[in-house]
């Protein structure tokens, strides 16, 4: 009932009063009509209430006018009255009219710029670049090229790991991963803090601008500070910001785990080989003589042949002929000499080792530690050097 | 003979167990406590007044007496009445 309610509502509908001596002749005839007349009300010998739709009382004001009725509207109700009444008040429709189109200007133009994860460069210089190259604060969000704003970013600096620009909303966002630079590289004109690339144990710290946190001997977690560019001012509590330079060595340590097993299994053929035949359709397959294999360790080949072959219409024939090769195998074990693992497994991790230290830094010591367990060799090799671990981080309001 | 030929439509409706008001063309009157009638299949309103109204359909006039009686809907086939109902009377 309630959807023809709804239903009634959007055609819209009538409450109509109709004054007569033959009301009854006249619903008859609604009837004969198909006129849908709802809510039916006597309200004395003459006159009667009805609900009509819209539709409906076009045919039904035929009818009154033939059967010497009179009719009288006291009440409409429905979309269509709502809507035409807009037409009367032109005013409020085109307030309507422009509240929507200004939302949907206001949504369409980028409202702010967003940039996350960014320690290195300077936050109003990568928003000035972006500026420079008209994407800024007011324009039409359809205009941003996502693909041109990375290649902006990434043209002017080399030294991000990754770089991802979205639009959400109303809103920009550029989120950026870094790789350490070195701290000369820095913009200067910028404050910024030192902080550790790494964990170790401070050897030597000197700072040249900015205020020393850590001390000698002290052990720092990955982005502690250790110079910071926040200062106090001897002669007022006030306090402001420097671009901190100094140089920290501090003893870092690299490790590296390489796992070998000493008896090693390998397989050689041994030339008996074990024929199957079978078919495919649709990847689906039968396989003929699927007897047992005669051979306790094998590998397996699998060649796939067209039934016809329909290649030169370059059409893929559906049903295959499949033949199964089950080569035999022996499993030989190769006892390997403990020496020549270590020193093989010694090479690999100080290779490894060698691919994460910088330049720049200092070896002190090598070590290794082997564990035999099993049937594994386990060789850790361990270094540690004396190396800068600072790092710049611009300080962002 | 028109007799006849009903009486025969009456027997195989009995024997198809065919609802009747369909097979016969019969009106179909449903109650609902004493606020609501439904009849289906009727053939037009005679007398429309707050306490009586009166139906035309094929086995006669049915006549339904009661208080404030509104007729909720009208259709081609189908008449619900709302109010308190008395009286249902069938005239042949």
């Amino acid at each position: 009932m309630l959807a023809i309610k709804i239903w009634n509502y959007i055609r819209g509908y009538v409450i109509i009063r109709i004054r007569g001596l033959t009301l009854e002749r006249l619903l008859n005839l609604a009837l004969s009509k198909d006129i849908y007349l709802w809510n039916v009300n006597r309200l004395s010998n003459t006159r009667i209430e009805a609900t009509v739709s819209l539709s409906g009382l076009e045919a039904l004001e035929a009818i009154v006018n033939k059967s010497g009725c009179e009719i009288e509207i006291i009440g409409k109700t429905g979309l269509p009255f709502i809507l035409n009444r807009l037409k009367y008040k032109k005013m409020f429709a085109l307030g309507v009219a422009v509240f929507i189109s200004l939302i949907l200007f206001l949504s369409s133009l980028l409202w702010k710029i967003e940039i996350i994860g960014i320690e290195q460069i300077p936050k109003d210089k990568l928003v000035n670049l972006l500026k420079d190259n008209d994407i800024r604060v007011g324009i039409f969000k359809h205009r941003i090229d996502k693909k041109k704003v990375e290649k902006i970013i990434l043209s002017e600096y080399d030294f991000l790991s990754f770089l991802d620009v979205q639009i959400s909303g109303i809103k920009l966002i550029v989120d950026i991963k870094e790789l350490d630079i070195e701290p000369d590289r820095v913009d200067k004109s910028y404050p910024c803090n030192l902080v550790a690339k790494k964990k170790g144990v401070i050897v030597k710290i000197v700072a040249k601008n900015g205020e020393a946190v850590v001390e000698k001997g002290q052990i720092v977690e990955e982005n502690d500070i250790l110079i910071s560019g926040t200062m106090k001012s001897e002669s007022s509590d006030e306090r402001y910001l420097v671009h901190a330079e100094g140089e920290v060595l501090a003893q870092t340590r690299y490790s590296h785990i390489i796992e070998l097993p000493i008896v090693k299994l390998e397989e050689v053929e041994t030339g008996r080989v074990y024929k199957q035949r079978g078919l495919t359709i649709n990847d689906k397959g039968v396989r003929f003589l699927s007897g047992n294999i005669p051979f306790e360790n094998y590998t397996e080949e699998v060649i796939e042949k067209d039934i016809i072959d329909f290649k030169w219409l370059k059409l893929d024939f559906p049903v295959k002929f499949v033949t199964y090769l089950f080569r035999e195998v022996e499993i030989k074990e190769i006892k390997q000499e403990i020496e020549y693992l270590k020193a093989y497994s010694k090479l690999e991790a100080t290779k490894e080792i060698n691919k994460q230290l910088s330049e720049t830094c200092e070896i002190i010591s090598r070590n290794e530690i082997y564990t035999i367990d099993e049937n594994i060799l386990r060789t850790q090799v361990t270094i540690e050097t004396i190396e800068d671990i600072g790092r710049k981080q611009i300080i962002s309001n | 003979m028109k007799k006849d030929f009903d009486d025969i439509k009456m027997s195989i409706t009995d024997a198809l167990e065919l609802p009747l008001d369909v097979a016969l063309d019969l009106p179909k009157i449903i109650v609902v406590g004493d606020v609501k009638v439904n009849i289906t299949n009727h053939r037009g309103i005679i007398e429309y007044t707050n306490d009586l109204i009166r139906i035309n359909s094929k086995i006669g006039m049915i006549k339904i007496i009661g208080d404030s009686l509104e007729i909720k809907n009208v259709l081609m086939e189908e008449i619900t009445i709302n109010g308190s109902i008395k009286k249902i009377e069938i005239i042949s």
